[in-house]
This record gives C-alpha cells, sequence and structure tokens, in this order.
C-alpha cells in the first residue's frame, strides 16, 4: 500500500497534463465535427455559396438566386470583397456567385453577360459549378423558344424541380458512427502524450538515481516493488481509459451502446494495453525528464499525424501510411476506420478488426520483453 | 587603519520583520573581518545592502569613502563577491565561467588570461579547467564559485558562506585561498557560522543577531567578554557528594558535574583556579589523574551573548 | 564588455540542449508532420474521376441517349467524370456492396439511382444524371416548341426534327455558360499551418531571451546577482543578452524557413524582402514577451517557461495551427482576440502576403506586431530601470 499511495501523491503532481490532454479530447475528439443529425434517407450534399447580386432581384435573376438557394447552403458573411475572399481561403464558402448589374435584361436579350464567380476549387465548388452552369445552359436553349420572360421562367423550373429516385442501400448511421470514431482515434494522441508522459514520469521519480539507491539497498523485495509499480500504473490506465470511455458515452450518445460503439470501446481496451506497455518500457529505459518530455511529444505527435488520429486515414498519402505500419497508432486507427463501416459482425468481416487487435498485442509483448530486459541491465548501476 | 567600508545605522526591513536593525560597521583596510551569526541573523542582508542590490529603509554605505549606489561602477570594480549559492553557468565549462564573470570587470584580454589561470591556481581547480560545473563535486563546485568572484583580483572580496557542505580537504584549500587572498593584500569580509574558520582567519569579528551587532572585536577581546575564565575537566575516582558540596562553594565556580568518574567544572573569571582544584584533591587524598583545562571558545561566548548555539 | 557578454550569451543559449531542442528542432519536426499529414489533403478534394454503374432494363424511352451520354462523360480526358461499367443488376449489386463503386443508375420505366450512403460523390452522381435528364427534356421541348410554330410539312417533318435536335445540340454544345473565374491561384489553406509554426518559432524565441535576461537579474537569479556587483552597467548587459537571444531566435526561424522552403516546398508568396521583414518583426515581438516575463513576473524560471508556452501555443492555436477553421471562426467572430494575438499577427501577414494583391492588411499586421512589442518592451523597460530590490 505504501507504494500505491506514494505513486498517487506523485501522480497527484501531474494533474495539468491528465487534465491537459482531456480538455483537448473533448474539445477535438467531442465538438469538431458539425452536429448535424444522423439520417437513413439520402441527403444531397449542399455546397456553401455566396451570391452578390448587382441586379435587381426580378425575373430570370431572381430565378437563379432561388435555384441557387434550393441548392445550396447560402452563407451568410459580410459581402464584402476582403469577407468573401477570406470565406473562400477557409472554404467557409465554396464558391462566390457574383451577377453583374442588368443580368436579366442583357441575357434576355440575346446578350452574354458574364457572371464571375470564385472557386475554392474543390469538389463541392464543382457541384456548384455544375449548378450554375446547368441552370445558363438550360436558360441559353429556352430563351431561343420562349418570348416572355415569365413563361421561360416557369417552363426552366419545370425541368429544373424535376427529381430522380434515389435509393439508398445502407441502414448504417454513419454520421454518429463517424464521430465515435473520431471521438477514439484522437484518444489516440491522448494515451500517447497523456498516458505516457504521466507514468514516466513517476516512473522516473521512482526510478532517478538517488531513490533508486536508496530502494535498491532497503529490505524491500526489489521485484515485489516493481510488481506494486506495475499495478499502481495498471490502476491508472484504467482510470483513464474508464474516464475517456464515459465520456464517449456523454459526447456521442446511444451509438456507443450499439455493437460497433462497443467493438471501439474494445479496441481502445486493447490500445491501452500497448501503450501502457510503452510507457513501462520508456519509463525503464529513460530517466531523464527532460529526455522524456521530448521523446513523448514526437512520439505522440508523429503517430497522430501519420496514423490518422487528426487527419483522416484517408486524406494521408499511401507512402506516409505505408511508414505508419510500423507504429502500433495504425493499427489501432485502421480498426476504428474498419468498426465505423462494420454493417454485420461475421466471420469474414470480424477477421480483419481481430488481426490488427493481436498485431497490437504483438506489439506489446515486444515492449514487455524488452522492458524486463532493460530492467535487469539496470538493476545494478554502471 | 585606513577605513574601507562604513556603515551606518543601516536598517531593512522586509514587511513585519526587522532584517538589519540600526547597524553600525566599519571594516578597515587589509583586515579579514568574520561576520558570525545564526542562521537568519541577517548577514547576507547586511551584505546585500552594502552591495546595493537590496534597497534599505534608513542608513548610508560608504566604500573607499564614497557614497555606494548601483552606479558607483569604480567601486563595483574593486570588489569581489562571492555568494552563498553557486552562481554559474551550466552550459559553460570551468574556464569559460570565470572568463565570462571576470570579463564583466576587466576588457583586457591577456590581463584577463592571467587573471583566470591565477584564480584557476588559487582554488587548485587546475585539472577541470574543461570540466561543467554538472561534472564536479559539491566541494569543487564550491571552489569554482568562488573563483568566479575574485578573478579579477579585487581590493574588497565578501565571502559569504563559501564553505557551506564542503569536503575538509576543499575547506582547507578554500582557507588557505583566502589567506592567500590576504596576503596579496585584499580586505575580506567573511560571514560564516563555523566558530573554527573564524578563530583560524579572523583578525576581527562582529557578531549579529537579529539585525544588531552584538559585540565585536579581536577573538581575544570577545573571548575576555564572556562571563567564564576557563574549563577543567579531571579524572577521578571516589568522589562522594560531600566532596562535590565543597567545591562548589569555592570562590570561581560556576556549575559543576560528575558523571562516570569525570568532573567537569566551569569557572567564572577569576586566577589560580587548578591550584585550588589539585590542591583540594591532594589534601583530600583523592586520586585523579588526566587534568584538561580549555580555554573558552567563540562558541561560548557566542552561546554567552545570543544564548543560542551557533550551528543548528 | 558588450561583445564580452554577447558572445557568452549566445554560447550559453546554443550549450543548452534542451533549450535548442524546442526552439530549434521542435517546429523542424512539427513541420515535417505537418508535411506528411496534409500534403494529400487538398488534392482528395478535389473532385476526381469514380466508378459508377449503369444497368440496362426495358422500358426506358431514353435509354440509348442516356447511354451514350455517361459513354461522353467515361470517356478520358479533360471532362471525365465517371468510370462507368456498364453491367447487369447482380454485378452492380456485388460491386456496390464491396464499395467498388459509389451508386448504379438504373435504366427502367423510372428512372432510378441506387447509392450506399449519402455523400459528395453520390450527389455529384444525382445531380450529373438530372442534368442528363433534363437536357433531354429539354431537347423535347425545344423541338415541340419549334415544330409548334415551325415550317415544316408531313413531308420534311423527319427531315426537320433531325435538323431541330441537332439545332438543339448545338445551342447546348456551344453554350459554354459565361462564368469568368476570378477565383486566386495561392488557394493552398494548409499553408495557413505552416505559417503558424513560423509564428510559433518566432514565439519561442521568447525562452531564449527569457533565459538570457533572468541571467543578468538580480532579483531572478544568482547568477544575476554576480552581473549586478560586477561593473558593468545593467543597460549593457540586458541589452546585450537581449541581442544574443534575438541572433539565436533568429537563426531558428531561418533554419525553419530553409527547411520549409527548401525540403517541404511551403510557399510563402513572391515577396521575399517582406517575408524576411516580417519573420524579423515577428521574431521582435517573441524577443518582447520573453523580456516582458524575465523582467515583469517574478516567478521561477519553469513558471515563467510555462507562461510563455501557454501565450504561443494558445496563440497558435487560435491562428489555427490545430485546424485552420478555428483562425476564421475567430477573425469573423471575436476579431480583437486574433487583434491583440501575436501569433496571429504573424501567421495574418503570410496569409496577406500569399493570397492577397495588395498590402494593406499586411501592413497592418506589421505594425500591429512592431506595437506589441513596442508596449511590451516599454513596460520591461520601465521595472528594469529598478536597480535595487526590495526583496531577492
Amino acid at each position: 500500500m505504501t507504494v500505491f499511495k506514494t505513486y498517487l501523491k506523485i501522480l497527484s503532481k501531474c494533474k495539468m497534463p491528465i487534465l491537459l490532454y482531456t480538455v483537448l479530447l473533448v474539445f477535438f475528439g467531442g465538438f469538431n465535427i458539425q452536429n448535424n443529425s444522423g439520417s437513413l434517407s439520402f441527403q444531397e450534399s449542399k455546397p456553401s455559396i455566396v451570391i452578390v447580386n448587382e441586379d435587381e432581384r426580378v425575373g430570370l435573376t431572381n430565378n437563379l438566386i432561388s435555384y441557387l438557394e434550393a441548392n445550396s447552403v447560402v452563407e451568410d458573411i459580410e459581402l464584402e470583397e476582403s469577407a468573401i475572399r477570406d470565406a473562400i481561403f477557409y472554404r467557409k464558402v465554396n464558391y462566390a456567385i457574383y451577377i453583374p448589374k442588368n443580368f436579366h435584361r442583357d441575357f434576355l436579350n440575346g446578350e452574354e453577360p458574364y457572371i464571375k464567380i470564385n472557386s475554392t476549387g474543390d469538389y463541392q465548388a464543382s457541384l456548384a459549378e455544375m449548378l450554375l452552369s446547368r441552370y445558363l445552359n438550360l436558360a441559353k436553349v429556352y430563351r431561343t423558344i420562349f418570348d416572355e420572360e415569365e413563361k421561360m421562367i416557369e417552363k426552366m423550373n419545370e425541368l429544373l424541380e424535376k427529381e430522380l429516385e434515389v435509393e439508398m442501400t445502407s441502414s448504417l448511421d454513419t454520421t454518429a458512427m463517424e464521430k465515435a470514431s473520431l471521438y477514439y482515434n484522437f484518444t489516440n494522441y491522448c494515451f500517447l502524450a497523456g498516458l505516457i508522459y504521466v507514468i514516466c514520469l513517476v516512473l522516473s521519480s521512482f526510478k532517478n538515481e538517488g531513490v533508486f539507491k536508496r530502494t535498491a539497498v532497503s529490505s524491500t523485495d526489489y521485484r515485489q516493488l516493481n510488481r506494486k509499480l506495475l499495478f499502481s500504473n495498471g490502476v491508472f490506465a484504467f482510470a483513464l481509459w474508464l474516464l475517456y470511455v464515459l465520456l464517449s458515452f456523454v459526447l456521442c450518445g446511444k451509438i456507443m451502446w450499439s455493437e460497433n460503439g462497443l467493438l471501439l470501446i474494445v479496441n481502445s481496451f486493447v490500445f491501452l494495453f500497448c501503450c501502457l506497455t510503452f510507457a513501462l518500457l520508456l519509463g525503464n529505459a529513460i530517466r531523464n525528464k527532460e529526455a522524456i518530455n521530448v521523446l513523448v511529444n514526437v512520439i505522440a505527435l508523429g503517430s497522430s499525424f501519420l496514423c490518422g488520429a487528426f487527419v483522416p486515414m484517408s486524406f494521408l498519402p499511401k507512402s506516409v501510411l505505408t511508414i505508419a505500419h510500423a507504429l502500433p497508432s495504425y493499427w489501432y486507427i485502421s480498426t476504428n476506420e474498419a468498426i465505423k463501416s462494420l454493417e454485420k459482425i461475421e466471420w469474414n468481416t470480424m477477421l480483419p478488426i481481430l488481426v490488427n487487435m493481436a498485431v497490437l498485442l504483438g506489439f506489446s509483448l515486444v515492449f514487455i520483453l524488452a522492458t524486463n530486459w532493460i530492467s535487469r541491465r539496470k538493476r545494478q548501476l554502471n | 587603519m585606513k577605513k574601507i567600508i562604513e556603515v551606518k545605522n543601516l536598517t531593512k526591513e522586509y514587511r513585519e520583520l526587522k532584517a538589519v536593525d540600526r547597524l553600525n560597521l566599519d571594516i578597515y583596510e587589509g583586515e579579514i573581518l568574520g561576520l558570525l551569526g545564526p542562521n537568519g541573523s541577517g548577514k547576507t542582508t547586511t551584505i546585500n545592502c552594502i552591495l546595493s542590490l537590496l534597497k534599505f529603509k534608513e542608513g548610508t554605505i560608504k566604500i573607499f569613502g564614497k557614497e555606494m549606489n548601483p552606479n558607483a561602477y569604480d567601486i563595483k570594480r574593486q570588489i569581489g563577491v562571492v555568494f552563498q549559492d553557486v552562481a554559474v553557468f551550466d552550459e559553460l565549462t570551468v574556464e569559460e565561467n570565470i572568463d565570462y564573470f571576470c570579463g564583466l570587470y576587466i576588457k583586457d584580454k591577456k590581463e584577463r588570461e592571467q587573471c583566470i589561470e591565477d584564480a584557476i591556481e588559487l582554488v587548485g581547480l587546475e585539472d577541470f579547467k574543461k570540466f561543467h560545473p554538472k561534472k564536479l563535486s559539491g566541494g569543487l563546485l564550491r571552489r569554482l564559485n568562488i573563483a568566479c568572484g575574485i578573478a579579477h583580483k579585487p581590493k574588497v572580496i565578501f565571502l559569504d558562506e563559501p564553505t557551506v557542505a564542503v569536503d575538509p580537504q576543499s575547506r582547507n584549500n578554500i582557507l588557505d585561498g583566502i589567506e592567500t587572498l590576504r596576503e596579496q593584500g585584499a580586505t575580506i569580509i567573511y560571514t560564516t557560522h563555523y566558530m573554527e574558520e573564524v578563530e583560524i582567519l579572523c583578525d576581527r569579528v562582529v557578531i549579529i543577531d537579529k539585525g544588531k551587532i552584538l559585540a565585536e572585536g579581536t577573538i581575544d577581546d570577545l573571548k575576555e567578554m564572556a562571563s567564564i575564565e576557563e574549563k577543567i575537566s579531571v579524572e577521578v575516582y571516589d568522589l562522594d557528594p560531600k566532596h562535590l558540596d565543597t567545591l562548589k562553594a569555592f570562590k570561581n565556580v560556576d556549575t559543576l558535574k560528575y558523571e562516570n568518574n569525570s568532573l567537569l567544572i566551569v569557572y567564572k573569571k577569576g586566577k589560580n583556579n587548578l591550584i585550588e582544584l589539585t590542591d583540594f584533591l591532594k589534601k583530600e587524598k583523592i586520586k585523579y589523574n588526566a587534568i584538561n583545562m580549555m580555554r573558552p571558545t567563540l562558541n561560548d561566548v557566542f552561546l554567552d551573548l545570543t544564548g543560542k548555539e551557533l550551528r543548528d | 564588455m558588450l561583445w564580452h557578454n554577447f558572445k557568452y550569451t549566445l554560447e550559453k543559449l546554443f550549450k543548452n540542449r534542451a533549450l535548442i531542442f524546442w526552439t530549434f528542432a521542435f517546429p523542424i519536426i512539427l513541420g515535417t508532420f505537418f508535411d506528411m499529414a496534409f500534403s494529400d489533403i487538398e488534392k482528395n478534394e478535389r473532385l476526381e474521376v469514380f466508378d459508377i454503374a449503369v444497368v440496362e432494363k426495358s422500358g426506358y424511352e431514353g435509354s440509348d441517349y442516356l447511354k451514350s451520354a455517361f459513354e461522353e462523360l467515361s470517356a478520358e480526358g479533360e471532362n471525365q467524370l465517371f468510370n462507368t461499367h456498364f453491367t447487369d443488376e447482380d454485378e452492380a449489386k456485388r460491386m456496390l456492396e464491396n464499395d467498388e463503386i459509389v451508386g448504379v443508375v438504373t435504366l427502367q420505366e423510372t428512372l432510378k439511382v441506387t447509392i450506399k450512403s449519402s455523400g459528395i460523390d453520390e450527389t455529384i452522381l444525382k445531380k450529373v444524371t438530372e442534368e442528363i435528364v433534363s437536357t433531354s427534356d429539354m431537347i423535347n421541348v425545344f423541338v415541340t416548341e419549334n415544330s409548334q410554330n415551325g415550317q415544316w410539312t408531313i413531308d420534311n417533318y423527319e427531315e426537320f426534327i433531325e435538323r431541330v435536335v441537332a439545332e438543339a445540340r448545338e445551342l447546348i454544345e456551344t453554350s459554354d455558360p459565361k462564368i469568368e473565374d476570378i477565383s486566386s491561384k495561392n488557394m493552398s489553406y494548409t499553408m495557413i499551418e505552416f505559417y503558424t509554426l513560423i509564428a510559433m518559432a518566432c514565439l519561442y524565441g521568447a525562452v531564449l531571451s527569457m533565459t538570457a535576461i533572468d541571467d543578468v537579474l538580480a532579483n531572478m537569479s544568482s547568477r544575476g546577482k554576480r552581473v549586478a556587483v560586477s561593473p558593468t552597467p545593467k543597460w549593457a548587459l540586458v541589452l546585450t543578452s537581449a541581442l544574443a537571444s534575438y541572433v539565436a531566435s533568429l537563426v531558428g526561424v531561418a533554419l525553419l524557413f530553409l527547411y520549409t522552403i527548401f525540403v517541404l516546398k511551403v510557399d510563402y508568396g513572391t515577396n521575399l524582402p517582406l517575408i524576411v521583414v516580417l519573420s524579423l518583426v515577428g521574431s521582435l515581438a517573441g524577443l518582447s514577451i520573453g523580456v516582458a516575463a524575465a523582467s515583469i513576473l517574478k516567478a521561477d524560471e519553469n513558471l515563467k517557461t510555462g507562461v510563455i508556452l501557454a501565450i504561443s501555443l494558445g496563440g497558435c492555436f487560435f491562428s489555427g495551427m490545430m485546424g485552420i477553421t478555428m483562425k476564421y471562426v475567430v477573425d469573423t467572430n471575436l476579431p480583437i482576440l486574433n487583434k491583440i494575438n501575436p501569433a496571429n499577427m504573424i501567421t495574418d501577414g503570410f496569409y496577406s502576403l500569399y493570397y492577397y494583391e495588395t498590402l494593406d492588411r499586411f501592413y497592418f499586421d506589421l505594425v500591429s506586431l512592431l506595437l506589441f512589442s513596442g508596449i511590451l518592451l516599454f513596460a520591461s523597460i520601465c521595472v528594469l530601470r529598478r536597480q535595487k530590490y526590495d526583496s531577492i
């Protein structure tokens, strides 16, 4: 009990990092994704646009704006040039449309007034461009056959409003699942940076040269002491994991009760175990607190960036993902991704997930063996 | 003798605490002045005030006859300070550390090189020139600390407890170094709570407690001030209480203790105490041997003046 | 004396391994991670050719037209949208199940699009199919309308229809909409991440100057006491120490620049002199934070370092280091926060050099930085003027 109590006392000095990483987790893992309600019917993606209309809002111009409004999200931003440019750059708006003065009159008179656009060039912008050019193409053909503006608009809308029948096969609530897996992907960073850092700090307090010598000459059984330390670390890791799991229930809601949600939790427990063994290895191998700080930061940030904890895996270059195979985080996060789109729990869908978990346990085994080797070598000082 | 430092009426307060209380102090050229006092007595504060590091409430401080202030660079050039804490850079080697601090006093590179060499020789760090402070043992580190403070050959040197937690070998080295510095003509102000050092080293001692000077003078002067003359211990056997009562009644005896065949008598002022005692023992036919006579130490003086042991 | 302190301060800083790691190496390592993680993001956000299946069932009238339209959109070239597999229902179902295709267009009585889940590719498939259908409808309308008031006889009716359809086709094909693209070429928002990195390196310089200046202040370190009793004037020591730390921090920023430009290919725009000026002034802001922390904050070194790191990392956070959306959100909703945030002033300065043709915004950022540094330095000087202390 003395060891555990001392452990807790030293641990209480590390409140700040634990709090910091938990706050980060809640912020980035919990709130970062927009909270659009999941739906089981097809939802069209709508590009974000702004419309700067210098024409009067009547007739064809009015109809164009209404059409765009119906098929995209018009962002409510200041219609000032630099504000629009900023909004485009930061992807708040994908597409800005400038309707020139006298557009509808000139257009109906057979002229070709230019509509200026400012675009981000991404697929949302392509979608917006598709909408705009479809409208203009249609208007161009119809102005040759209809003389009256009103008739023409009516006929145009007849076509524009026709919708195709869409059938959606998946019954998975992807939005909620997306959020949950995002949250668990981010725990990768918190476990690596928070858990490992704290465990290493506490271990280094126990194993710094002075204290280490004192324990080594005391009548305490060295192996028993190590076992007690292991137990304390395990308790701490488990408590932290429990906290993160509880938080996930709060932040992600009832999806966590689903089979997929529970699989995410199991997976995170396997990863926690892997982190714990790695922390023990690091804590036994390095006793300089400054060096621990450096290493933990580099390892945590590196693993999180390269394995898709911050940027989704599907956005990472292939070469980076190849390197990432060498890191435990890769196996943890790819399992999360697999669970996200897992529809049926069957042997062949579960197999890749189980393989990933086995790889994580393999990593843990290597860490444990290395820890044993090192701590045996370090028992006597050079 | 020329007065080098003149402190008049110095008072320094930290909120509720009076750290230095109307203190007057004169320091003369060429002397080693011991500033003696228990922990928290105001020694370091006094020095920091003299050096113009601390603001103080009242008083004047003159060094070389001139008013001391933070911009009195001509005065500062003549002063060397060795602080209580080791104040060196971990990133620099022994030699570089001395060079850095010396360089704040002496611009000329050649002159400085000579100074560094002398300082290293003085503290005996010749073999450690290229070492970084982290690799030095406690005693060596203290020596480096001293070298950094005195390399520029100052006329006045303040040493604030330079031997705290130092091994005997390094301590002897440090004390020898201080002697050498004095021989080279420096005036030294030395604070410590090690009595032996003061007795070996100092020409004059000032005892401070609670920011006030309790006594000052040469070591002999101070010992004069003590209310006791001497202590005599004798190994005697078969002394009974009656004898003790008789002994107690002697004129000069202050206190008396008899344990395990050893008698210790503390005498107040007065002469011929030993003769009186031996005569008595012979008369009563009491066997004795191993008579030991001790003159009072500064510690006794200190105890007498402050009621505290110096080392706590 | 000045050179002496300058030289030794530089030496001390460069030999402090932990300090050099965090100010020099860490931004470079972080930049490498950024580069690895972000290099493909923008490419992935562009519309790419994706796979679909078209299944033909009986009963749909415009089958041929639709098929040819999908063929056209699947032809390799600039306008290719899809990679279309013409196949049967079962195979299409299997492909959809295995995520080999985005969706299936079934040509039957009522045209149907089958997809797995909602998404951008799915939306594009739907919209494009709708457009194809509406184009064919449009031709029908065109023909009907033209035949109502057109000149044709029973004899030349077919010929007439053919002519009208061809006319309509031509009208559609030649009528590229008159859209003028005024988008900037410099649209890469991941650059912001690297700009925040430069901002971080500039502000981390504060730790260097704090360390350097603490060493000459009697109330901050025991070494400072030693320095304070020497005959070298305090202003000279503070000035040269500050200068040395400034030089050290510039070396770090310069290294980061070289690394990001030549290895990571970060684009800072073309105005090199202004880029240099901005980095110099950015580092000055870092310096001023360090000087202020050293002189004004009465705390131990760890706490001071903590405060500096909190300011720089917090500043970088609000200027978009952990997601550029944060910068935009703060810029538009709480502009005052980013107007006093030195990390954002630096980031925004680089942003305006990269994205804007005019320099108003850049100069605003530059002047803000100078003002920020000026205020902190002035406050520090006021404190530093004190030569004696109440307690040390």
